[in-house]
């Protein structure tokens, strides 16, 4: 009998944003490279602006809770700076962060952008990405949520081959040109974190 | 031929509901139930093989489709949230006095913690004031499993069964492997000698209920493999339901320790009392972990000897959702903790989309409200929909959100009771749903209320399925007996602005009850299409009759 270890990947944003749809994206990554895994989602009425947050728990034995506890998430994946820093107390001490700088200030009382910075760079293992800049260079502008996979990738046991499957049949329906502008984007959030030593 | 997905919990009880050969689907969407009709219903429609998927215009409708389905002999899944139900618990309770023929299940979904609810009652007492049985899946499979499970019981027993799931398992989405798919067997219509059965007359009812309750015990019987007491060393144990099973079973891989405890591990009600007496033989303290109401917990606290621990006595919270931080908290185990931000965090309500025409249409009404000098007398009774979002800032535009329907029973109390102004603001699909027969009351009592239908043709809040009132509102509501006067339909759009302010004062100014139609489609559905076929064959129609027939506005 001995204890057994449970990753955990917080992922979260605005609705609209496509974290659903990111978490699912990682779901079936986890899934197709052998592993246990599961995803959970709270979006009370998120097609109207509010906070939304999916959790993916994977391990190499089946498990049972789709939640999370405080402290025990590997990854945070954030597509807002602002629901970043609402999700930093998932982490590990050990975790990593990876989040948009762009952010979605049409609500009352958003912080001032410079605080959010200190406080996200505060973070141990965050990097951050200026996904607004990213989509102009790539001309995708979805191209934030697809970068930051590619950022979270390296932190990810999942093999390049998959990601890439994953990917192109996610967006077979719309087709070739999307295809390849989101396996672009994913690249390019790749080239900006090391390779981990053991991928 | 079996196959493997990833599926919600609520789509792995559509899919069951599918392999298991239903013949038809019923629901009104509800978060989190919805996705399990619709899953269920694209299956029917891929197979386009006569069956019917259909949602209704409230529950207790879609209820006793289900029942008229069951009665003709066929299999029948129908599809709620945890609300839903006190709408269609009449049916839900007199079905079991009649009984079902073809399998009848009921998919509930509860909100413990309300991430998108007025309230957590539990389903789970639903079903025992029934006195049928509920099934309580854990995990995704289960759901499927379960499902499956519950048609063969509804047919060996001949009752409803509920399969019931919290937010958190409804809205998990993993791995589901699926059995090959039955189709649809009819056993024909309820046999003529038992149609004394569905006969509801006192003389009836009385042998019907005497029938349910001898049932008992054998229901007792059916479900005995669902629930477990599995022995360990520990003289204190746990009793695990719904997903206080799930938490538990992995909180016990990271923590070995855990495998020691006893535990009542309960999948399905009503539970054998013998096998919860022979689990508290084993223990001097039991831990409680069940989502929503101290059922469980209360029924152990019966037997004296044994400490029980949950809600009731502050080792869990009295109120919310169960976490495994929750678990671990009463467990004993250290928690684990991480670093939040050090930062005030605002919170992200949720708001109207930009473009919405509710926002016009309430901005219109309270500047009518202003020019009348009647901004602080009148009350606003609101319904439940994306329009509930006008309680908050800045509109603050609503006085009253109870449930759904209750805007305008609501607005016409007040008003007999001499409140003035009393306007009553409800949705097209909850108009559907509840506000008619509240509409035809106000017009036998001559109620001076005015009233605001907001008609953006879909039922937004839940992902804009087409709303059951769609094109129909106007007459619906002169069909309710208010005069084609007191009716004006308007446009909620900013252009407008002017017109509709005249317009709601207008209504407000006249005595009884009147009526203003606000009608622009919901900004997500347009952007959608989801009404852009229906559009299209209704102007083809009108083109081709407008020769003969002159079109109704
Ligand atoms: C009894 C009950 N059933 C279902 C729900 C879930 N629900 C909330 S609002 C709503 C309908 C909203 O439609 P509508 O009134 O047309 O307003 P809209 O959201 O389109 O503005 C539903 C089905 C509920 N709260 N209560
Ligand atoms: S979903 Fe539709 S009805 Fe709801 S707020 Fe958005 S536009 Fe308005």
């Amino acid at each position: 009998m001995s204890a057994l270890r449970i990753h955990g990947i917080v992922l979260s944003g605005v609705g609209g944003q496509g974290v659903l749809s990111l978490a699912q994206i990682v779901l079936e990554a986890l899934r197709r490279s052998g592993f246990h895994a599961l995803q959970s989602e709270i979006h009370g009425m998120s097609q109207r602006g509010g906070s939304v947050q999916a959790q993916v728990c994977f391990a190499e034995v089946p498990l049972t809770s789709p939640i999370l506890d405080e402290g025990s998430a590997d990854l945070l994946i954030a597509l807002e700076p602002l629901e970043a820093l609402r999700h930093v107390a998932m982490l590990r001490p050990d975790g990593h962060l990876v989040a948009s700088e762009e952010p979605s200030a049409d609500m009352a009382g958003y912080p001032p952008l410079e605080d959010i910075y200190r406080a996200l760079k505060a973070v141990r293992g965050a990097c951050l990405l200026d996904t607004e800049d990213l989509a102009r260079r790539l001309r995708h502008p979805q191209a934030g949520g697809m970068a930051l996979l590619g950022m979270a990738s390296r932190h990810l046991p999942v093999p390049e081959a998959v990601w890439q499957a994953v990917i192109t049949e996610r967006f077979a329906a719309k087709g070739e040109r999307v295809i390849t502008k989101n396996l672009e984007a994913f690249a390019a959030g790749q080239g900006l974190v090391p390779a981990r030593a053991e991928a | 031929m079996a196959q493997s997905t990833l599926a919600l919990g609520v789509e792995a009880v559509g899919c069951a509901g599918f392999d298991a050969g239903i013949k038809g689907a019923f629901g009104y969407p509800g978060t989190p139930s919805t996705e399990g009709f619709e899953c269920v219903e694209a299956l029917i429609h891929a197979a386009a093989d006569g069956r019917v998927a259909q949602w209704a215009a409230n529950e207790k409708v879609a209820y006793d489709l289900a029942l008229g389905v069951s009665f003709a002999g066929f299999r029948t899944l129908v599809t709620m949230k945890h609300v839903g139900l006190n709408v269609a618990l009449d049916a839900y309770a007199n079905s079991a006095l009649t009984g079902v023929h073809g399998g009848l299940v009921l998919l509930v979904a509860d909100d413990p913690g309300m991430h998108s609810s007025q309230n957590e009652q539990d389903s789970r007492s639903l079903a025992s004031f029934a006195w049928l049985p509920c099934l309580e899946p854990s995990t995704v499979q289960e759901c499927y499993d379960f499902t499956l499970r519950a048609f063969d019981l509804s047919e060996a027993l001949q009752v409803p069964v509920m399969v019931r799931l919290v937010t958190r398992l409804a809205h998990c989405r993993a791995p589901l492997d699926r059995r090959e798919a039955l189709a649809p067997t009819g056993l024909g219509p309820v046999p003529a000698a038992q149609a004394q059965d569905w006969v509801l007359i006192p003389s009836n009812a009385r042998r019907r209920y005497e029938d349910l309750l001898a049932k008992q015990p054998r229901l007792l019987a059916a479900l005995a493999d669902l629930n477990r007491s599995v022995p360990g060393p520990s003289r204190r144990g746990v009793a695990l339901a719904g997903m206080g099973r799930a938490y538990f079973h992995q909180l016990a891989l990271e923590h070995p320790e855990l495998r020691d405890l006893p535990r009542l591990e309960l999948a399905a009600q009503p539970v054998d009392p013998d096998l919860e007496a022979a689990f508290l033989a084993t223990v001097d303290e039991v831990l409680v972990f069940e989502e929503d109401y101290p059922l469980v917990e209360t029924r152990l606290g019966l037997r004296a000897r044994v400490k029980v621990h949950g809600r009731m006595d502050g080792a869990l919270p009295r109120v919310g959702e169960l976490s495994p931080r929750l678990l671990k908290a009463a467990l004993g185990l250290a928690p684990s903790m991480g670093t939040p931000a050090e930062l005030d965090l605002p919170v992200r309500a949720p708001r109207f989309c930009d473009g919405c025409g509710h926002v016009d249409a309430f901005e219109a009404l309270q500047e009518a409200l202003g020019n009348l000098g009647a901004t602080a007398q009148a009350r606003v009774f609101g319904d439940i929909g994306c329009y509930t979002l006008a309680a908050q800032e800045p509109l603050s535009a609503l006085h009253a959100v109870v449930e759904m329907g209750a805007s305008i029973s609501m607005a016409v109390g007040a008003a007999l009771a001499g409140l003035h102004p009393a306007v009553a603001v409800i949705g097209d699909s909850t108009f559907g749903h509840s506000g008619l027969p509240a509409l035809l009351t106000a017009m036998d009592a001559g109620a001076d209320v005015t009233i605001l239908i907001l008609d953006n043709r879909v039922v937004g809040m839940t992902g804009q399925q087409p709303s059951q009132a769609l094109d129909q509102v106007e007459r619906m509501v002169l069909g309710m007996g208010i005069p084609e006067a007191s009716l004006q339909v308007l446009t909620p759009l900013p252009r407008h602005h002017e017109a509709n302010v005249k317009a709601v004062a207008a209504a407000l100014q006249q005595p009884g009850p009147s009526v203003l139609v606000f009608r622009r489609e919901c900004i997500q559905s347009l952007r959608r299409g989801v009404l852009r076929e229906h559009d299209r064959n209704e102007k083809a129609e009108r083109a081709s009759a407008c020769c003969t027939l002159e079109v109704q506005p």
